[in-house]
């Protein structure tokens, strides 16, 4: 009894904690829009652009009168939810099957779809890892223990780190010491504690991460273009200004705060 | 045949008893709360004391508030206030637990008359049954000394008299040291060869 | 449908019921020492039993990828020593369903060992038995049902656990894929069939595991009610 009601008083104060925390950032919410005018933009973006997000919302919203709301999810949960009628002004998308999909069903005004930004994968290992390979052809399977890859059916990255393999006849070889992952972060994490010996990414998945170092990039000729598209959405109230957004990342300051994160075109 | 000094802290005063026990029955008389049941726990090695010694026969179970016998080797019966019958096993085999001779056993259940009860479980009998195979139980062990904790408070008139006639009975033949906790001031009349008063853990008076 | 390979279903029965065995070991041999004595840190040592319960089972897998990992305390000291690898084996997903599934076991064996009259097991020992005698013949009797529901419960946890799995065992076809990995994954890669197959394995086994459990509990009420 003792020792229940001791855990309730921890929990108590954790929730006071967290409550306080809650409270700052409501603050911090209520100074960014000082003006009560402003429009909002809701914008729906694929979860690896978080970061890079950040730093645009910033640089954006000194300079336009919109607040920007990011909801950040997997391409394939977000144009689902889009699909299912929510309030979304702009998608963008790491993928573009996602994007043709919402296009096909007419979902998003084909006219401002655009290709913002792209990735490139690539292989990474260990910071202190001592591994001396520099192109994805040198990959040799009797140096490796594990290798992790996000799974190819379901996660991007692992689809187009299959059809590379495939196409430098590596995948038969290298099939036996593969660890599916069920997302990028966890590919991160596999390689920076040193479980898997070498794994395989986007660029700007492994500049998030100061535990792991690159050691090749793949050759964009051995598979399709990785690219991530924006449009506005056809139920949007607000198309001027999703549209301004989007021109806003396609522009010189918006592409350099891009590439800062380890995405190119 | 028992001597002992006990010294305990308990969280309202301390208890401090000095006292002896023969082939006969002491009661040991008080209000609750008192320190009693505390007195036949650390008896039985089932509390720590801080200081004293107990000596049973020529054993010393505990010396300068050190046990030096575990509960197990005391070899002391003890009656608990609500009989500690074990729910799962029937009357038997509560009985046989801890039998050391069928014999002796067989004719204490003759004696106390519940040899039809032998398969029954204890929620299937009576108070007063319970009792009586939890009384055999503790001498079916034939301990040296036999702790009693209120073991009539939870029966009725009829029943009690019966009982107080069977332990005078019994004790008389077996003449095994008892000692008995009550606040009934009549089995003192009924019962005690000695009677020890405590009151917030010390020792009033010795009368008998 | 796709060929059913049915490999997750052996290896989520190997690991549940092994980590059962192991976790119903432990956890009533713990509850039973924690919950008859009193010692500094008490509090604090079953807070530790009982944090996987309360974490998300990624956390614990992040935790146990830190523990058992090629890198990790315990896990560089079993690769240096014995060459033995738990992280992407079967192992992993053995001590991920053990880590899981013990704060269920020990709750349940704690009450199951605090709901009867501690006198019981003292009149046994004031009857001349050891306290190993004692255990046997009065404790565990008595707790029994409290056991098997803790035990039952362990076996369903271990049968479902998917994310400490994933995170230690990680998702390789026919070495450490279980029921769960081989759904989440199936769903993910719209493989909606398999999926549905292995949903119902799993949503069966659980319930007749529960359904069993209930069957068992009022069967042995009756016998104690005679």
């Amino acid at each position: 009894m003792q020792f229940l009601k001791r855990s309730l008083l921890f929990v108590l104060i954790l929730l006071i904690i967290a409550g306080c925390n809650n409270g700052e950032e409501g603050k911090g919410k209520i100074v960014d829009s000082t003006n009560k005018n402003q429009e909002e933009l809701f914008v729906s973006a694929a979860a690896s652009l978080t970061e890079a997000m950040d730093e645009i919302t910033e640089l954006y919203e000194a300079n336009h009168d919109v607040k920007l709301t990011f909801n950040f999810a997997g391409s394939g949960k977000l144009a689902q939810q889009i699909q299912q009628g929510a309030p979304v002004d702009v998608f963008i998308s790491a993928n573009e099957n996602w994007m043709d999909s919402l296009e096909d069903e007419g979902l998003i005004d084909t006219d401002t779809r655009k290709d913002i930004i792209g990735n490139k994968l690539v292989l990474i290992v260990a910071k202190d890892s001592e591994m001396d390979i520099d192109s994805f052809n040198e990959i040799d399977k009797a140096e490796l223990d594990q290798i992790a890859i996000g799974n190819p059916e379901s996660v991007p990255a692992g689809e187009y780190t299959e059809t590379i393999l495939k196409n430098i006849h590596k995948w038969d070889e290298l099939e036996e010491k593969f660890v599916y992952a069920q997302d990028v972060r966890q590919v991160l994490t596999y390689v920076e504690t040193g479980n898997t010996d070498i794994g395989f990414v986007y660029e700007s998945d492994a500049l998030s991460s100061d535990q792991v170092k690159i050691l090749a990039e793949a050759d964009p000729s051995m598979h399709d273009p990785i690219i991530y598209p924006g449009a506005v959405t056809s139920d949007s109230t607000r198309k001027e200004e999703g549209y301004a957004f989007l021109e806003f990342l396609l522009s010189e300051s918006g592409q350099k705060t891009l590439n800062k994160y380890g995405f190119s075109k | 045949m028992l001597t002992v000094h006990i010294k305990k802290q308990l969280s309202h005063y301390l208890l401090d008893v000095a006292f002896r026990v023969d082939k006969e029955i002491v009661v040991l008389f008080g209000p609750s709360g008192s320190g009693k049941t505390t007195i036949l726990n650390s008896l039985a090695g089932l509390t720590k004391i801080n200081d004293g010694y107990i000596k049973l026969k020529e054993r010393y179970l505990c010396l300068k508030g050190k046990s030096l016998v575990p509960v197990q080797d005391r070899n002391i019966g003890y009656l608990f206030q609500d009989y500690a019958l074990f729910p799962h096993k029937s009357v038997w085999e509560n009985i046989a637990y801890g039998m050391k001779n069928e014999p002796f056993t067989r004719s204490l259940i003759e004696e106390l008359n519940i040899g039809h009860l032998l398969d029954q479980y204890p929620h299937e009998i009576s108070g007063g049954e319970k009792q009586r195979t939890a009384l055999i139980r503790a001498l079916a062990t034939e301990p040296e000394l036999l702790l009693l904790d209120e073991p009539f408070s939870a029966l009725d008139e009829d029943t009690k008299k019966l009982s107080y006639e069977q332990l005078l009975a019994i004790q008389d033949r077996w003449k095994i040291p008892v000692l008995l906790v009550t606040h009934n001031s009549y089995e003192i009349e009924k019962l005690a060869d000695k009677v020890l008063h405590i009151q917030k853990g010390m020792l009033q008076e010795i009368g008998s | 449908m796709d060929q059913i390979n049915f490999f997750p279903l052996w290896l989520s029965l190997k690991t549940a019921s092994i980590s059962t065995v192991i976790v119903f070991l432990t956890g009533v041999f713990l509850s039973y020492l924690v919950s008859r004595k009193e010692f500094f840190g008490k509090s604090i040592i079953e807070a530790v039993f009982l944090l996987p319960l309360v974490l998300p089972p990624t956390v614990v897998g992040f935790g146990l990828l830190y523990i058992f990992g090629k890198n990790g305390m315990i896990g560089k000291i079993l690769i240096d020593l014995f060459d033995f690898q738990i992280v992407f084996t079967w192992y992993g997903a053995l001590i991920a369903s053990i880590v899981v599934s013990f704060p269920l076991m020990y709750q349940s064996a704690s009450a199951a060992f605090k709901q009867y009259d501690k006198n019981l097991e003292n009149a046994a020992l004031t009857m001349g038995k050891s306290r190993w005698i004692v255990f046997w013949t009065i404790a565990f009797p008595l707790a029994w049902p409290g056991l098997l529901a803790g035990l039952v419960l362990a076996f369903a946890r271990g049968l479902g656990e998917f994310g400490a799995t994933l995170m230690l065992a990680g998702y390789i076809p026919n070495v450490t894929e279980t029921i769960p990995l081989a759904i989440y994954f199936a769903v993910e890669s719209g493989k909606m069939e398999i999926a549905k197959f292995w949903v119902i394995i799993i949503v069966a086994l659980g319930f007749f595991a529960i359904l069993w459990l209930n069957w068992w509990s009022a069967r042995n009420m009756m016998k104690h009610n005679r």
